[in-house]
């Protein structure tokens, strides 16, 4: 017993920036996609509030090159967003048994994905539609 | 013997030793091995301890990946030793080092009472819904019933998951992977009627809320028991009887 | 004492859930709906491809912004998915050991509380 003598080896600080995680931090960054464009829209709050001619310069800046490009750069963080969210989900749920079986999480992955598909199809013809009929 | 697989081939294995009363830290040393393709990790341990060097020390027992004994970095993955085999990893050299995240007592043995400790914490064993006595007979429990748990109870203990779950490595009071398996073996049970009271114990920082749905933990897991899936639907429980408790009668807690 | 002689404890509760069902909804939200919002505010607004001319003027997002579904869906888009990213950069900044965890909190959830207020706020202004 007075013979031990533990060795702790430290973690090394960078764990999140290597094989096998470095998938994980990627998953997390594409969060953060999220929240700027969340913080893009509050711009367009910001300039809708300060009035009409603020709010058409903010028009003319989403039609601007500059903007396409961040758009598309958060567009593909949404979509790695996407990806991932429904490969993570299945896991904060119970098993579920369905008729006496287990449904794989990959099943619930691949609804996950086509309910976010048609979720966002349904949000466009929907402007689509009320553009249409205005 | 005339049937012995003759052993031709040598590998080289970079094992971390560390003797407590002589190293002040660990120290790789290199051995080469004479292998067969039948060899598995642990049989070249093993042919050292025989034939090299008598001081090297790890654990092992079955040799068939259900002891949960001999688990290990193996190249910095964790895995069961018996249970992985040297023509896989071969020609290159093999390093072998304790498993992560754990003190090391000496060599490749890693300290475990902390895991047996929180084992313990989470009421592991069924608590019956209802007083049962002998004369009620057995449980009766449908197929479903039995799916709903029992990949949970095919955990053998062997903590690779806990090598491989980076918020154990930053947080040694996290309840881990394993202990969390273990909880939902039990919450899942149609017998148990315990939910609660290992609900309560896992509410804290240290219990589920360490987890950040890493993930790696159901990857290595040689048993296929998705600890991830017992860890994060967990979450989603706690987090409703986070809010569900204040509706609850009396007991204050 | 239970039979083994282990004292079992309740750890103080976390208050890890509000965040995290917060960090959830942000997540659903914006996994279903974030990529048709950022074909619309990139692509299709601005450039009107299959919209008319005048579809998001000021007048017209004014009026969507001062009805109080309207208001509802901004709040609740802008609002979860700030808290959705808040979470995400805590956790990771966590990992990353940028700093001690109670500053991290307030430059993430704290930043989120604060831009939830400014969108609040924003949306009762420019009235109904």
């Amino acid at each position: 017993m007075s013979e031990r003598r533990p060795y702790r080896r430290a973690q090394p600080r960078d764990w999140w920036a290597h094989k096998p995680y470095l998938g994980y931090t990627v998953r997390e960054l594409s969060g953060v996609g999220v929240a700027l464009y969340g913080g893009m829209l509050l711009a367009g709050l910001i300039c809708l509030w300060r009035g009409p001619d603020v709010f058409d310069a903010y028009r003319r800046f989403l039609a601007s090159p500059l903007s396409l490009l961040i758009h598309v750069v958060l567009l593909a963080a949404m979509l790695w967003h996407v990806v991932t969210w429904f490969q993570t989900m299945p896991k904060t749920m119970p098993k579920l048994i369905v008729g006496g079986r287990h449904i794989p999480q990959k099943h619930l992955t691949t609804a996950g994905w086509v309910l976010a598909f048609i979720c966002s199809a349904a949000m466009i013809a929907t402007v689509l539609a009320v553009g249409a009929l205005s | 013997m005339s049937d012995a697989i003759a052993r031709t081939k040598t590998i080289e294995l970079r094992v971390l030793r560390y003797r407590p009363l002589s190293d002040t830290e660990p120290v790789f040393a290199t051995y080469q091995v004479p292998w067969s393709d039948d060899m598995s990790v642990l049989q070249a341990l093993q042919s050292i301890k025989d034939a090299q060097d008598g001081t090297l020390t790890f654990r092992w027992s079955c040799r068939m990946a259900i002891c949960g004994s001999c688990g290990m970095m193996i190249n910095g993955d964790p895995n069961l030793a018996c249970n992985t085999f040297i023509r896989d990893l071969a020609p290159a050299p093999i390093t072998i080092e304790p498993l992560r995240n754990f003190p090391i007592e000496r060599d490749l043995v890693v300290t475990v009472g902390d895991f047996v400790k929180k084992i313990e914490s989470i009421y592991p064993y069924i608590m019956p819904k209802v007083p049962r006595s002998i004369a009620d007979g057995s449980y009766l429990q449908t197929p479903a019933q039995m799916a709903a748990y029992e990949s949970f109870s095919d955990c053998i203990n062997c903590m690779l998951c806990y090598a491989a779950c980076p918020q154990f490595g930053a947080n040694p009071d996290f309840i881990g992977p394993g202990a969390m398996a273990l909880l939902q073996r039990y919450n899942g049970d149609s017998r148990d009627g315990g939910q609660q009271a290992r609900l309560d114990s896992i509410a804290g920082e240290d219990g589920v809320w360490s987890c950040t749905a890493v993930g790696v933990c159901s990857d290595v897991c040689p048993k296929q028991v998705d600890p991830a899936n017992a860890i994060n639907q967990n979450k989603t429980k706690s987090a409703f009887d986070f809010f569900l408790r204040l509706l609850r009668p009396g007991d204050g807690s | 004492m239970t039979q083994s002689g282990m004292i079992h404890t309740n750890p103080k509760r976390s208050l890890a859930p509000i965040f995290w069902l917060l960090f959830g909804a942000g997540g659903m939200v914006s996994a279903l709906f974030g990529p048709a919002l950022i074909v619309l505010t990139g692509g299709m607004l601005p450039h009107g491809w299959g919209l008319p001319a005048n579809f998001a003027d000021y007048a017209h997002v004014l009026g969507f912004v001062r009805n109080p579904i309207g208001k509802l869906v901004v709040l609740a888009v802008i609002a979860l998915f700030f808290w959705h990213g808040a979470e995400r950069v805590f956790l990771t900044l966590k990992d990353m050991r940028a700093g001690p965890p109670p500053i991290l909190r307030v430059a993430t959830y704290g930043v989120a509380a604060l831009l939830t207020l400014v969108t609040l706020a924003l949306l009762l202004a420019v009235g109904f």
